[in-house]
């Protein structure tokens, strides 16, 4: 098992044409990820890199029982990318652009409230489970097959964290970039959650930085959890001084608790481990494994 | 992307917001001319325009600029041009601009508009609940700084849903939560629904009118204002691109962006080259473990362009504060050997005199590497992250 793909996923890529979207797409193929087809609008009925591709999502699904897709369409197509997959009832969407308006992703949030697409991201490197599928960008050459799980919002963090598992020997169940956005698809709560049902995770690694409430959110799930993995987490952005360039708006939404100290204070509180070093999570892994 | 008080104000008009009369001058006789247009007898507030908030807690560096704040008032026309004299050009220190403090480059010349009581009213994006929220406060006794901290159960949050208005029952519980006399609920409902209609049509990450004031018609007037665009919607804000001051934003930092780079500077002197925010936050955060300290950092981001990321690193290696460079990447997008080939290419053109320790992994680490060893550069290699930190401390502490 893993958390959200798997070997069985049968992976659409939004955008299967552009530039990107071929790149990553080949090289997910290559990984042995079960792509079936991809959308171009206007390409349909013709084939890139092997597949079939169709105008819509909708089309697509109903010819190759596509569950999930991995978008490259540009920043500004998101919406109806988005709202395409939700209606053709996409169990996983991946959403690879940066630079999408806020305000295009509040309308995405309300798009998929009440459907059962999930979405991670916009600007992720995706979700990798470890010689099974790989949606997105990640460098699938340092990712090993293991029992850790790992949740981080930063990109370069992500590749961090799994380097921290491979040496303290251990390698991933399933790999997730949620996206350093101010609003994202899926949480911490939703893959925390996932990872401490999953039977292949053990331990899950969870790494958090400066900006909104999602890391305090996760605390305070985890607080209530009755049975639950250990978590180890780091939290980036200590240095920066607290503050704000303009207004008081961010300290008024969060009640005044806008450090990263405020952050690992909720997380330790709640019985995560914290390191102030992210290069000491390999350290408390072997802790925790042993 | 900020804008400047006056320029918020404008568009918060266009909304049917009512705003104190309000001139720019960007001399101390545009001031002087601008102060006899807004009103025949005063008083006059002169606000000094910079993209800060805390102007009234400011101070001037320069002692030329006087005594005063960000903010002065006078009753008398005579001291207009001086009081603008004083303030343009010198350089305004508030809890928010950071000790550099900003340049003073024009005044918002207002005439002083009564009000009889204050609150304030901030819009922004609720990141939990995916929406925007609409946040009000009594104010008086107690700025919104220490309500936040002392009472923040006193704070109202209506939210409101992506293309929807404030319902009627949110404005009347906005209203017997502002306390506000039924007469005039007319009169909030269309301030609060033009605040929204403002937030949203703008693209604004946030919107904050610090304070709001109630005058002795019942009108609310919009006193202080503050406006963030989304960078991300500006292709869809042609009205707003013209809005962008450089002055506010460094020279490193504007060039880095005609790249497609972030930059930032902070008081230090080691200067980081990274990929992304979080490998950038964890840098810096260890190097201050290390008992260092950042001057800046170039985020090359999935950079995919030789020429682009050699200029960029050049921005850090010229960069005279700078006195170690750490680069740490991470590739997956990004290729680590286009890191390398720039670092020679900015190398050869402005010399390397500082150390400079380097952290590969990730797609084409290997390659990066050997394009280091043959060009002969002294530059310092590292397993990871923590490693690197430390060998460059080593190294500047030697070059001492």
């Amino acid at each position: 098992m893993s958390v959200f793909v798997n070997q069985n996923t049968q992976v659409l890529i939004q955008g299967i044409t552009g530039t990107q979207a071929s790149f990553h797409g080949k090289r997910s193929l290559d990984y042995g990820t079960k792509v079936v087809g991809g959308v171009t609008p206007g390409k349909g009925g013709t084939e890139h890199l092997g597949l079939p591709v169709f105008n819509t999502v909708k089309e697509a699904v109903a010819a190759t029982k596509a569950n999930a897709s991995v978008m490259f369409v540009p920043a500004r197509q998101v919406v109806s990318a988005v709202r395409e997959g939700a209606e053709a009832e996409l169990e996983l969407m991946v959403c690879i652009a940066d630079n999408v308006p806020i305000k295009d992703m509040l309308e995405v949030k309300a798009i998929l409230k009440g459907t059962k697409t999930k979405l991670i991201g916009p600007n992720t490197p995706g979700i990798i489970t470890p010689g099974e599928a790989r949606l997105g960008i990640f460098p699938e050459n340092i990712h090993k097959q293991g029992r850790v799980g790992i949740v981080s919002r930063s990109s370069t963090l992500t590749y961090e964290a799994v380097i921290e598992t491979n040496r303290a020997g251990l390698g991933q169940s399933t790999v997730i970039g949620l996206g350093d956005d101010m609003i994202i698809g899926m949480d911490f709560v939703d893959a925390i959650q996932a990872f401490n049902e999953d039977d292949a995770t053990d331990v899950i690694v969870m790494i958090g930085q400066m900006g909104g409430l999602f890391e305090e959110d996760a605390a305070a799930y985890y607080r209530k959890l009755k049975q639950k993995k250990k978590i180890i987490g780091f939290v980036a952005g200590n240095t920066i001084p607290v503050g704000h360039h303009m207004g008081y708006v961010g300290e008024v939404m969060a009640n005044g608790n806008i450090s990263v100290q405020d952050k690992i204070s909720a997380m330790r509180d709640a019985g995560i481990i914290v390191v102030d070093n992210i290069n000491d999570i390999h350290k408390e892994l072997a802790k925790v494994i042993s | 992307m900020n804008i400047h008080e006056y320029q918020a104000k404008h568009i918060l008009k266009s909304y049917g917001i009512k705003i104190p009369a309000g001139k720019i001058a960007y001399t101390p006789l545009e001031a002087r001319k601008a102060a006899i247009e807004v009103s025949s007898k005063g008083p006059w507030v002169l606000k000094a325009q910079i993209q800060s908030g805390g102007r009234n807690q400011g101070h001037f560096i320069e002692k030329s600029a006087g005594k005063g704040t960000g903010i002065r008032q006078t009753s008398s026309r005579r001291e207009i041009s001086r009081l603008a004299e004083e303030m343009l050009g010198a350089t305004l220190v508030t809890p928010q601009t950071g000790k550099k403090g900003k340049t003073v480059t024009r005044i918002y010349v207002e005439a002083f508009h009564k009000v009889n009581r204050i609150f304030y009213t901030g819009l922004a994006i609720d990141r939990k609940n995916s929406c925007i929220t609409l946040l009000l406060a009594k104010l008086g006794d107690k700025s919104i700084r220490e309500i936040v901290a002392q009472d923040p159960d006193n704070i109202l949050r209506l939210h409101i849903e992506p293309n929807q208005k404030l319902s009627s029952k949110q404005i009347s519980e906005a209203a017997s939560f502002l306390e506000f006399p039924p007469r005039h609920l007319a009169k909030l409902k269309k301030y609060l629904q033009g605040l929204c209609k403002a937030f949203v049509e703008t693209d604004a990450l946030m919107l904050e009118v610090n304070p709001s004031g109630i005058d002795r018609h019942g009108d609310i007037v919009a006193i202080d204002t503050k406006l963030e665009i989304d960078d991300k919607a500006l292709y869809r804000q042609p009205k707003m691109v013209p809005l962008f001051d450089a002055s506010e934003v460094e020279e490193r930092e504007l060039r880095a962006s005609k790249y497609g780079f972030q930059y930032e500077s902070f008081g230090g002197s080691i200067g980081c080259i990274v990929n992304g925010d979080g490998i950038a936050l964890a840098a810096m955060d260890l190097i201050r473990a290390r008992g260092g300290d950042t001057a800046c950092f170039l985020n090359v981001k999935g950079g995919v362009d030789r020429d682009k990321i050699a200029s960029g690193i050049k921005l850090i290696m010229t960069n005279p504060r700078v006195e170690g460079i750490l680069i740490n990447v991470l590739g997956g997008f990004l290729r680590c050997n286009l890191v390398a080939d720039g670092i020679i290419a900015a190398a050869s053109e402005v010399g390397l005199n500082v150390p400079l320790v380097v952290r590969f992994e990730g797609t084409n680490k290997d390659e990066a590497k050997q394009i280091l060893e043959v060009s002969h550069l002294p530059v310092i290699i590292a397993e990871d992250m923590e490693d690197s930190v430390e060998k460059l401390l080593a190294a500047m502490e030697e070059n001492d």
